[in-house]
Parts: structure tokens; C-alpha cells; sequence
């Protein structure tokens, strides 16, 4: 657990200068995409945005799920969530299905519409920097400490002593313990958590819980299937034969019209 | 050949060439432009048309193809055998033509194999992606005995003769795995999908209106095919499909209401909203309506009555799936959807070609039963019952009338909601965006060092850069100068990547010490550099 990174986000603490945005931008060269950094939003080149929400700036960006939605959605595996945190993507594996846009709560995976081999884009949590033993390259550059970067357990109780330092301040919530199964990202606000724009009808449960339950029972339910069909055809099948022979008999007795010639797998 | 009937075809085909035309032309867009340029959908909308009909709408028309080869293959009940190839034929066909979508869909389309070697199994994406491939191979397998016995092929017929129940046992597990997982696609997105379609049974619900669809679709085809070839099934079989829709339609309609009031929304059905209006219409259309008509023996054995329902059925079906793909999901995404015409004239090229390989498959192939003898048993009229009693009514005005009036209610419910749809959405899409405090932060805020620049050759002294001057305290904003004229915020957090080149042009300090922002770097030097 102690290899966990995140980070902290304290929405009292942002004055919205958008070092963390050009941080961003500068690590991945991603082009610019808006005349000022207030008015961008998340797009295949755009991996985090501050905003003006409720009366406060609040960043947006991927929130490295615990228990990744995205992970868990995606057929080939091309996003993974890896040992210390980061929810990166295998480009290479990607077949471009969108599933995992459609499935993140959070609304995070971009696409690359305007390309003939588009890619999902979101960000990773400077996963190499991170590695390498070093900060997110937005929370290096935060000025207020509004941004900061650690491991996920003593964020955690960062943030749980600045809830207690100020209890008439904050909202008494971390948002990201529980959302979803918890994640790496995790808020703190003093105004209510939706009006910064994030939902806080979230289930606390993971997800991807919701399809397993129903995935998990596949296995028996081709077993069982295939062996109670299986059965019922032997039982009928026996009893046309069964049919079938009595018939015969008849015939041999009596000769009558043929058979119907529209079956295509009639009995030789 | 009547001059009617030698002249329908070749309208018909002018139909299909444009619609061809169409489509071809659209996928040139498609392939040549990528998903951007050819489709409606966006970050915040990627599933559209092709994944809410092609895809959803086409498996499900394998539905009669495994209801039936069970019917007859492992409960042994014979009767229904004559039907089996058309709705083998069909769900062969739909499967191909998902493929076919999937092609366009896919970012990547020539990596469609990839879940063959890379897993998930926690995927339902995973899960839909197998069962496509193994059931389309089980398809194929249950198709070519049409293709084998009008080739006079004997033996690989005797091979897939001996094969046949395992095929359709493994069919039938295939395809209820496969119907049931495209509703557990939507399983993950509880806090996205509109409560009136999201549920935990969504699975189920799937399935059964797969089976419907299904019988309905028979049901369609048969009338289609006697009209185009005169080849058709015997009505009482096509009636006794109708029961199975009755039946099969009001177990869901029973599971549906019991759902929808188990989770508490059941209220929000007749609520004047656009997903109240459009579940409303494809409930109507769909199952209510129906069930109603077949459930009128009048009706339900007279091939007209039979077929306007099967239509009702397929449309309801089709309503329901764009329902879950696309109206219950909008409001949650904040934008609103419709398909571009690439996508529309794809998706009926995609149609198109569904209609004419059927067709060909129907005049080569040995699909319905043999002509003659059904004509024939076609022409003794439905049972007597209905004749006994003089109707007050025709039958046919009788199902123009009821089914008529389905219609019209749910094409009505279907228009106030889309009245309903601007609200829907804009009330989502307003977002606050209230002018800022800047709370705490200001106090915790560390301006950088400040920033030494060396003397050059000519310079009449060193500059000494303080970040602290030049931040608006009331208002901190780095990126003024932090994204084009310095781009100091390296990873590194140097400032190594300083400009080297003049820093009193216009990219760097020249920006703002123009004489209009601040005074102008042409001014005095000696306010920068300090001797
Ligand atoms: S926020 Fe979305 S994209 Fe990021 S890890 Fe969670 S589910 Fe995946
Ligand atoms: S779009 Fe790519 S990354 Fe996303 S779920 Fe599909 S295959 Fe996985
Ligand atoms: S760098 Fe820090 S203070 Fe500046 S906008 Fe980002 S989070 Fe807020």
C-alpha cells in the first residue's frame, strides 16, 4: 500500500494560476488549445483543465481510479492500472471501441476523432516520472501546495488533519476514499463537492463489480446449459424414435403416402 | 409474370442503388476522414447509430434462429421445422452485417481480432466480442447445408448432419450469452443511463425482447418473401409464432413493471419528459400494442394481421435499443446526439444489403419449403371460427384500425418528447460558473526565486527577474507569461530552457514592456538593468 501515489487537490488552497495546466501541456507537447487556459476543457490534447466552479477553481483530470471502470471495460486490456497508481494505456493493443469513454464515471478517456488512427488520450500520472521517483509534473509546479503529489495513505491522512485543523471550513468529506472504490486523486473543498462539478452520486462500490457479478457466472452457465439441453434433446429425441419405429410398423402393415419432403434432415 | 410484378423489381432496385450509392460514398468518407469527420459523435457521446441499431438491433435478429433450432432440434417438436431456415438464414445474415458495422465503428478496425489473443475476461465488451466470432461460426456452419444441398453436396452434408445438435446446442448458449451481454453492456454506467431503462436486469430484458424480435422478424420475412417469390410458411405456424410473441411480450411487460416499481420509477413513465415520452412510445409500440393485436385469434391468424403486428414488434425492438444507446443517455452526457447522414445512409446501406442477400439467398437457395405444396396449404382458409360468426368488421380494416391507432399513439408520445428534449438537455448542460474566490491559496502562494540574467556584450548592466513584481496579487495567473514567451515551467522545474535569443522582442519581455502594458524595453534601460 505504501507504494500508492496521489494527489491532493485542495480547492481552498488553488488560486488558479494554471501552472499546473501549462505543466501538463508542456510534459506531453501537447499543442495549445484554448486563448486562455480558464476556458479549455478536456480533449485528446488536453489531459487536465482548471476550472471556475462554484464560486472556486477546482482541476479536472483523470482520477486513477482504484478500481478503474476503464481498466475493467476494455476487451484487450489496453488500459491498465499499474502498481503505483497510474491508469495507463497500451496503445498498441487499443481497437478503438470506446467502451471505456462510455464507461468512466467520470467522463475522462478522450479520443482522437479527427484522425484515421485515432488513439484514447487521458492522463497517466507522469507514470514515467513516477517511476523514476519523482512528482507529477503539475504538482512540481503548483505554487500553493494546492497540488500536492504523495502517497496515497498519507494524503489521506494530510487530508483527514486538514479537515480537523479547520472543521468549519472544509466540507467534512474527502471525495475519492469511496467514489467508485476509492481513488488516487482525492479532493478537498469547502463548498459542496457538486458545485465544483463533481458528481457525488456515485456509488461507493467499484463498478466493475456490477458487470462481474453477472460475467463471473458465465462458466456455469455453459455447463449447466449445455448439459440440461443436452438432456432435454436426448430425452425428446428418444421418444421420436420411439415414435418414429411405431410408425414404421404401421406402415409395414399398411402402406400410406410418403413423408413430407420439406425436412432437410429427415431421419434416413 | 404479371407486368406488375416485373416492374416492382426494377424500382426496387433503382431504391437500392441509390441507397448503395449513398453508402459507398459515405464510406469512403468514413475510412478516408476517420470517425470525426464522418460521424455525429463526440468525447461526450461515443456510442451512436451504428452501435445503438447496427450492432444492438442486428444480433438480436439471430434471436429467432437459436429459439428455434431449439424448438425443433432439442425439444424434438417438429412442426416448426419449415421455419428453421429462413430464421437460420436470418440470424447468419445479421451477424454478418454486425461485422460489417462493427468494421465501421471501430477506431481501429483491422485490429477487430485482437480479443482472440489479448483477454479480459472482466469485459463485457470481451465477452460480446467471442461470442460474435464463435456464434457467427456456428451460424455459418448451421447456414451451408442450404449452400451444400443446392450444390449436391453430399458429404459435408452428412458431416454437419451428424453435428447438428451440438451446433445448435452450442448456438443456443452462444446466443443467449451473446443477447443478454449486449444489455450487460450498460451495467456500468448506472449513474449515466436514464433510471427508466437502466436496471439491474437489463440483461434479461435483452434477452427476452430478443426473442420477440426474433419470431417477429419470421414473421416479416415470410410475408416479404411471398410478396417478392411466392414462397411463404403455413399460416398456423406463423400463428403459433404470434402466441410465442404474446407470451413472450407479456412476461417482459410483467418483469418490466415490476422492475420499474421495485426501483421506484415507475411514476416517471407517465411524467411529461422526454424519456418519459419516448419509453412511453416504445412501450406502446412495442409490446402493449402487440400483444393486444395477437391477441386476437381474427388477427393473429390472418397473415396480414400477423405481419402489421410483426412490424409493430420490429419497431417497438428498434425503438427500445436506440432508447437505451442513445435518448437514455443523453441527458447525463449534456450534449445532444443525432446521427450524421454518413452515419444514417451506412447504416441502410447496411439494411439494404441485409434485404437483397435475403432475397438471394430466398430465390438460389432452398430456404422456404417447397412452393407448391405450401401455396397450396395456404389457400385453405384459416380456421373456421372466424367465419362462422359474421364480423361486424373486415379483418384487415380491423388490424389497419388497431394497429393504426399504436402507431399513431406512439409516434405522438415519441413527438412530445422530443418537445420535452431541448429542456431535458439544457437543464443538464447549465452549469454554474460564478466568479471566483481566491480563498487560502494567496497565502500559501510561493513565487519562484528570482532570476539572475548574465550581462551581455552591449547590455549596460545586469537583470535581475523578480517573479514577485510581476505577479497581480490580486489575481495570480502564470500562464501569461508561462505558455509561449517563457516556457520556464520545464519538468525539471530549471530554468534551463530560458530563451537565448533577445529578450526585448515581442515573445519575451517586449510583450508587455511595449509602452502600452508597461513602459517599453526601448525606454530607459537602466529600469532593468542595474549597473
Ligand atoms: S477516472 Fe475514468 S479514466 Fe481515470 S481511472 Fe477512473 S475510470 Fe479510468
Ligand atoms: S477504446 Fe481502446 S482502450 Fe478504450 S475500451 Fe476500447 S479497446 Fe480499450
Ligand atoms: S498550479 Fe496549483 S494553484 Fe495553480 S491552478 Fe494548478 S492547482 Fe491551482
Amino acid at each position: 500500500m505504501g507504494d500508492k501515489k496521489g494527489l491532493l487537490l485542495d480547492t481552498t488552497l488553488c488560486i488558479g494560476c494554471g501552472a499546473c495546466y501549462e505543466a501538463c501541456k508542456e510534459r506531453n507537447q501537447l499543442p495549445r488549445t484554448a486563448t486562455h487556459f480558464l476556458e479549455d476543457r478536456l480533449s485528446d490534447q488536453t489531459y487536465t483543465v482548471v476550472k471556475r466552479r462554484g464560486g472556486r477553481f477546482v482541476r479536472q483530470l483523470c482520477m486513477h481510479c482504484e478500481v478503474p471502470t476503464c481498466v475493467s471495460v476494455c476487451p484487450v486490456g489496453a488500459l491498465e492500472k499499474t502498481a503505483m497508481g497510474p491508469v495507463i494505456y497500451h496503445e498498441a493493443r487499443c481497437i478503438g471501441c470506446r467502451y471505456c469513454m462510455l464507461a468512466c464515471p467520470f467522463g475522462i478517456p478522450k479520443y482522437e476523432w479527427r484522425k484515421i488512427l485515432p488513439r484514447v488520450r487521458k492522463c497517466d500520472l507522469c507514470a514515467d516520472r513516477l517511476a523514476a521517483g519523482r512528482p507529477t509534473a503539475c504538482a512540481e509546479v503548483c505554487p500553493t501546495g494546492a497540488t500536492r503529489f504523495g502517497d496515497r495513505q498519507a494524503l489521506i491522512e494530510e487530508a483527514r488533519a486538514r479537515i480537523r485543523a479547520h472543521p468549519q471550513k472544509y466540507v467534512p468529506r474527502i471525495y475519492g476514499l469511496e467514489e467508485v472504490g476509492g481513488t488516487s486523486v482525492l479532493l478537498l473543498s469547502d463548498v459542496p463537492f457538486e458545485r465544483l462539478g463533481y458528481r457525488t452520486d456515485l456509488l461507493s462500490e467499484p463498478l466493475p463489480l456490477l458487470t462481474w457479478q453477472v460475467l463471473q457466472k458465465i462458466p456455469n452457465f455453459v455447463v449447466v446449459g449445455s448439459v440440461l439441453l443436452g438432456g432435454i434433446w436426448w430425452i425428446t429425441n428418444r421418444r421420436r424414435e420411439v415414435q418414429l419405429r411405431e410408425r414404421q410398423q404401421r406402415e409395414l402393415r399398411e402402406p400410406s403416402a410418403p413423408e413430407s419432403a420439406d425436412s432437410w434432415h429427415e431421419e434416413p | 409474370m404479371t407486368r406488375w410484378s416485373f416492374r416492382r423489381p426494377s424500382f426496387w432496385q433503382l431504391v437500392f442503388a441509390v441507397i448503395l450509392g449513398a453508402g459507398l460514398y459515405s464510406t469512403v468518407v468514413r475510412f478516408t476522414g476517420g470517425l470525426g469527420a464522418s460521424t455525429a459523435l463526440s468525447d461526450a457521446f461515443p456510442w451512436g447509430l451504428w452501435v445503438g441499431f447496427d450492432v444492438l438491433c442486428g444480433v438480436a435478429l439471430a434471436a429467432g434462429g437459436f429459439t428455434l433450432s431449439a424448438v425443433v432440434y432439442i425439444f424434438n417438436i417438429e412442426r416448426f421445422r419449415p421455419i428453421i431456415r429462413p430464421t437460420i438464414l436470418t440470424a447468419f445474415l445479421g451477424y454478418v452485417l454486425v461485422i460489417v458495422a462493427l468494421l465501421f465503428d471501430l477506431g481501429r478496425p483491422y485490429r477487430i481480432w485482437h480479443p482472440l489473443v489479448m483477454w479480459n475476461p472482466h469485459s463485457v465488451m470481451f465477452e460480446v466480442a467471442w461470442c460474435v466470432m464463435l456464434y457467427t461460426t456456428v451460424l455459418a456452419l448451421e447456414f451451408s447445408p442450404m449452400v451444400f444441398e443446392r450444390l449436391r453436396l453430399e458429404r459435408p452434408l452428412r458431416i454437419l448432419h451428424a453435428l447438428t445438435v451440438p451446433l445448435v446446442i452450442l448456438g443456443v448458449i452462444l446466443s443467449t450469452l451473446h443477447q443478454s451481454s449486449l444489455g450487460s453492456l450498460y451495467l456500468i454506467v448506472p449513474e449515466k443511463l436514464h433510471p427508466l431503462w437502466y436496471s439491474p436486469l437489463l440483461p434479461i430484458f435483452f434477452f427476452i425482447s430478443a426473442i420477440a424480435l426474433g419470431c417477429a422478424m419470421t414473421i416479416f420475412e415470410s410475408f416479404l418473401s411471398y410478396r417478392a417469390f411466392r414462397k411463404r410458411l403455413e399460416i398456423d405456424l406463423l400463428s403459433d409464432l404470434g402466441k410465442v410473441i404474446v407470451v413472450t411480450l407479456a412476461v417482459y411487460l410483467v418483469l418490466k413493471v415490476q422492475d420499474l416499481a421495485g426501483r421506484g420509477v415507475l411514476s416517471r413513465v407517465l411524467e411529461p419528459t422526454y424519456e418519459g415520452r419516448m419509453f412511453l412510445a416504445e412501450m406502446l409500440l412495442g409490446v402493449i400494442g402487440p400483444i393486444l393485436l395477437l391477441s386476437l385469434r381474427r388477427i393473429r391468424t390472418d397473415h396480414f394481421g400477423l405481419f402489421v403486428s410483426a412490424v409493430l414488434v420490429v419497431l417497438g425492438f428498434i425503438m427500445n435499443r436506440l432508447n437505451v444507446s442513445i435518448t437514455g443517455m443523453e441527458a447525463s452526457s449534456g450534449v445532444s446526439y443525432f446521427p450524421s447522414w454518413t452515419e444514417l445512409s451506412v447504416t441502410l446501406m447496411i439494411v439494404a444489403l441485409g434485404f437483397a442477400l435475403f432475397g438471394a439467398a430466398a430465390k438460389y437457395l432452398p430456404v422456404f419449403p417447397e412452393t407448391e405444396r405450401l401455396l397450396a396449404s395456404s389457400l385453405v382458409e384459416p380456421p373456421a371460427v372466424a367465419v362462422l360468426r359474421r364480423p361486424w368488421i373486415g379483418t384487415t380494416p380491423l388490424v389497419l384500425i388497431l394497429g393504426g391507432l399504436f402507431f399513431i399513439g406512439a409516434m405522438g408520445s415519441a413527438y412530445s418528447g422530443l418537445q420535452h428534449r431541448e429542456r431535458t438537455l439544457a437543464a443538464v448542460s447549465t452549469r454554474e460558473e460564478s466568479e471566483p474566490q481566491i480563498a487560502e491559496g494567496l497565502k500559501h502562494l510561493e513565487v519562484p526565486p528570482d532570476v539572475t540574467f548574465p550581462q551581455g556584450e552591449a547590455s549596460p548592466g545586469p537583470v535581475i527577474f523578480r517573479h514577485a513584481s510581476h505577479l497581480n496579487w490580486e489575481r495570480p495567473d502564470c500562464t501569461i507569461c508561462h505558455h509561449e514567451p517563457f516556457r520556464l515551467l520545464k519538468a525539471s522545474g530549471s530554468a534551463a530552457s530560458s530563451p537565448a535569443r533577445d529578450l526585448h522582442d515581442e515573445r519575451h519581455c517586449g510583450r508587455c514592456h511595449d509602452g502600452r502594458t508597461s513602459f517599453s524595453v526601448k525606454e530607459d534601460c537602466t529600469a532593468c538593468h542595474r549597473p
